[in-house]
């Protein structure tokens, strides 16, 4: 979601074929209405190909791994196919509806893969989810969409919390806070060391600030709210919406202000040199950590607002859905089967070099005291949320990211962002 | 023969552009017709004004400074002497890169603590340093300056051909009559690259028009719309919020602007031959 990538060079390659910029444009969108012609893939029973946005080189090379076994087990084939994330983002739409699909695709579960269930673009995967049974109630709603059918396959999750570091924590002095008023206190705190307490990267990585949007929200109106508000059932424009811009208020002035400048890789680096208290991040983030300030790091759980509130954490789920339009259903399910199976869920847990919750809850994941506490945490929530962009859509999450970053400038204009966030979401409902 | 090639690669693609304008599509269901809807809507799009607008600074600013620089610099450089192929090449450098890389390399200079903020704090200048591309005051100007930096080693070569080609005889009889040297700009060269200047100005407009990797590679667009070129707004609508149909009015103004631009150039350069 971060960097650039080779595909839109493709898409100004467009722009330069038809010589005039405009013209070349509305070409392209129109190369992607004549959708008939899509990745071409192996027809009938041939192997399964999947399509995988996992491009960083340890989530690939795990996901090879696991292909490379399920391929040796001889119930079936399969070949990867690894995709820049972003050309996977703009492209997947486009993969699903052309009329010979890859067959498995890694995405993320929530409203994102229930949209294109409700287009009839996914394969019902019941009958995987019936070898699935140990799998927590949580995530088989969170697979199942309107209709009942289970449509995705949960791989692992991870967890988004205030990182900071143990030995920066002990100089300074200061305890992990429980709830609002101790978290302000430990900024202040900070802040008086002439440390910025709060780091966040926001340049080109705009979307972070929704993680504290999301938080805020499910903190004071509470997740089943969080997720209405999302799915245009709620108006952005609500008092309710307003009051977590108040509270936002109270620790603006202690986020760091060159965060607005730079993206979460690094504001991560920032973090660990100390140059900022604490970082609200998805575990994503250590991928860019060199390995020894690993066991430096731990973080604690969003500070509690309201205690009325039933806790919720933000745990995004990243898995597999396919295709409804496979031309090898049986050899697909064999493979998610596999995928759920405690034995892959293992091998690429151990892989890939994130910090990763497996989804099936027999497999085990990394015994590191950080994984451990992320899953008691997760553990302990009541709900789940998945991220601003996964509960709501793709298309929401720019206005988010405009209102956002505006909020953080122009504090004292609330009312007006409120109101052009809900017109501008208005505007994604509607289509 | 080639008009049919052309016509299935341009023309037939474009109108279905100017169709799509003409409907919502999220891309995967198929398009229904909504009539001028998208148009009316553009019509009352703050943010689409705000992307306008700055399409226009952009061609002003961008088109009109790379051609001041590449005309300045080609004058400079236009006359053999030692070295002066290293300077051109050096200024040329730049139009090799892709743009991409270029951002990757402005986005060091521009980052907090980075060259362009060490600069300013050795000159005595740090009140001044702000988050560039985050700032909406600066964000703008700030992805400008890289492609000006691109634009004017290639408007430079433009010229420098154009010069190459005047005959030497001309200035020679110039000065005979004793024109000087900014006589000789005025009334020798400048009438005599009648030819490249058309040249010029179309590819200015052009590359002013389809500006988009550059900006989306710095700012997005953003903070919040405050560098949004026609192009980037146009992408994100497409290929982030999914309104294909709204993305293809917006494509559709883009190209009305630029054949409008090209086609008035055109108009008064045949008729001034006439």
């Amino acid at each position: 979601m971060s960097d650039f990538d080779p595909g839109r060079r493709r898409f100004l390659g467009h722009l330069g074929l038809a010589g005039l910029g405009a013209l070349g444009a509305s070409s392209f969108l129109s190369a992607c209405a004549s959708s008939a012609s899509g990745p071409t893939t192996g027809k009938g029973s041939g192997a399964v190909t999947i399509q995988s946005n996992l491009s960083s080189p340890q989530a690939k090379e795990a996901m090879e791994k696991l292909i490379a076994n399920f391929n040796a087990q001889g119930k079936g084939s399969a070949s990867l196919n690894t995709i820049a994330s972003e050309t996977f983002r703009t492209q997947l739409p486009t993969y699903l509806t052309s009329a010979n699909p890859p067959d498995l695709y890694t995405w993320y579960a929530g409203s994102v893969a229930n949209d294109y269930a409700s287009k009839n673009l996914l394969l019902d995967v019941s009958d995987v989810w019936k070898s699935m049974g140990d799998y927590p109630q949580s995530l088989r709603t969170l697979s199942t969409e309107a209709s009942g059918k289970q449509i995705f396959m949960p791989m692992n999750n991870y967890w988004w919390g205030f990182f900071y570091r143990k030995s920066n924590f002990a100089k300074w002095g200061v305890q992990e806070p429980k709830t609002w008023t101790e978290f302000l206190a430990l900024c202040e705190t900070l802040k008086s060391k002439g440390v910025p307490p709060i780091g966040i990267g926001l340049g080109d990585t705009p979307w972070v600030a929704s993680a504290w949007f999301d938080y805020l929200n499910i903190r004071i109106n509470g997740a089943p709210f969080h997720r209405e508000l999302l799915a245009g059932k709620q108006r952005f424009d609500d008092p309710k919406v307003k009051a977590v811009f108040t509270r936002w208020r109270e620790a603006l002035p202690y986020f760091d202000p060159k965060g607005k400048a730079y993206p979460f890789q690094e504001a991560t680096t920032a973090l660990l040199a100390g140059k900022t208290g604490m970082f609200l991040i998805g575990t994503f983030f250590a991928d860019a950590a060199p390995k020894d300030a690993l066991g430096d790091l731990d973080f604690f759980r969003f500070p509690i607002i309201d205690p009325a509130v039933p806790l919720a954490e933000e745990a995004p789920t990243d898995g597999f859905f396919a295709s409804a339009k496979t031309a090898n259903p049986a050899g697909t399910k064999a493979l998610l089967t596999y995928l759920s199976g405690v034995e892959a869920q293992e091998a690429y847990v151990k892989a890939s070099s994130g910090i990763v919750l497996p989804a099936n809850p027999k497999a085990k994941a990394s015994d590191s005291p950080l994984v451990v506490k992320g899953k008691a945490m997760l553990d302990e929530a009541k709900e789940l949320t998945q991220f601003f962009n996964r509960d709501s859509s793709d298309a929401l999450q720019p206005t988010a990211d405009t209102a956002l970053t505006k909020f953080l400038d122009k504090p004292d204009q609330i009312d007006a962002i409120l109101r052009e966030w809900q017109a501008g979401a208005e505007k994604v409902f509607k289509g | 023969m080639p008009f049919a090639v052309e016509s299935i690669w341009v023309f037939w693609p474009a109108l279905q552009g100017f169709w799509f304008s003409l409907t919502r599509w999220d891309g995967m269901s198929p398009p229904t017709f909504v009539g001028t809807d998208n148009y009316v809507e553009l019509a009352g799009d703050a943010t689409f004004r705000g992307a306008l607008l700055n399409t226009v600074i952009w061609l002003v600013l961008f088109g009109g400074l790379s051609v001041l620089g590449g005309f300045g610099m080609a004058l400079v450089l236009q006359k053999e002497r030692r070295g002066v192929g290293f300077y051109r090449a050096a200024l040329f450098t730049p139009v090799v890169f892709s743009l991409v890389v270029t951002a990757l390399v402005w986005r060091v200079f521009y980052q907090p603590d980075g060259i362009a903020d060490t600069l300013l704090r050795a000159v005595g200048l740090e009140h001044l340093i702000r988050p560039w591309l985050a700032d909406p005051q600066t964000a703008l100007y700030a992805v400008i300056l890289p492609a000006l930096w691109r634009q004017i080693g290639y408007v430079m070569v433009l010229f420098l051909a154009g010069l190459k080609a005047i005959d030497p005889a001309l200035h020679e009889a110039a000065r005979m009559d004793g024109a000087n040297s900014w006589q000789r700009l005025r009334h020798v060269t400048i009438p005599q690259l009648k030819g490249v200047n058309a040249v010029v100005l179309s590819v200015i407009v052009i590359d002013s028009l389809r500006s988009f990797d550059i900006v989306w590679s710095l700012t997005k667009g953003g903070p919040y719309h405050s560098s949004e070129l026609l192009s980037t707004y146009m992408y994100s609508t497409a290929f982030q919020s999914l309104r294909l149909g709204y993305a293809s009015a917006i494509a559709v103004v883009i190209f009305v602007l630029a054949l409008a631009v090209i086609l008035g150039y055109l108009v008064r350069a045949f008729r001034e031959e006439a």
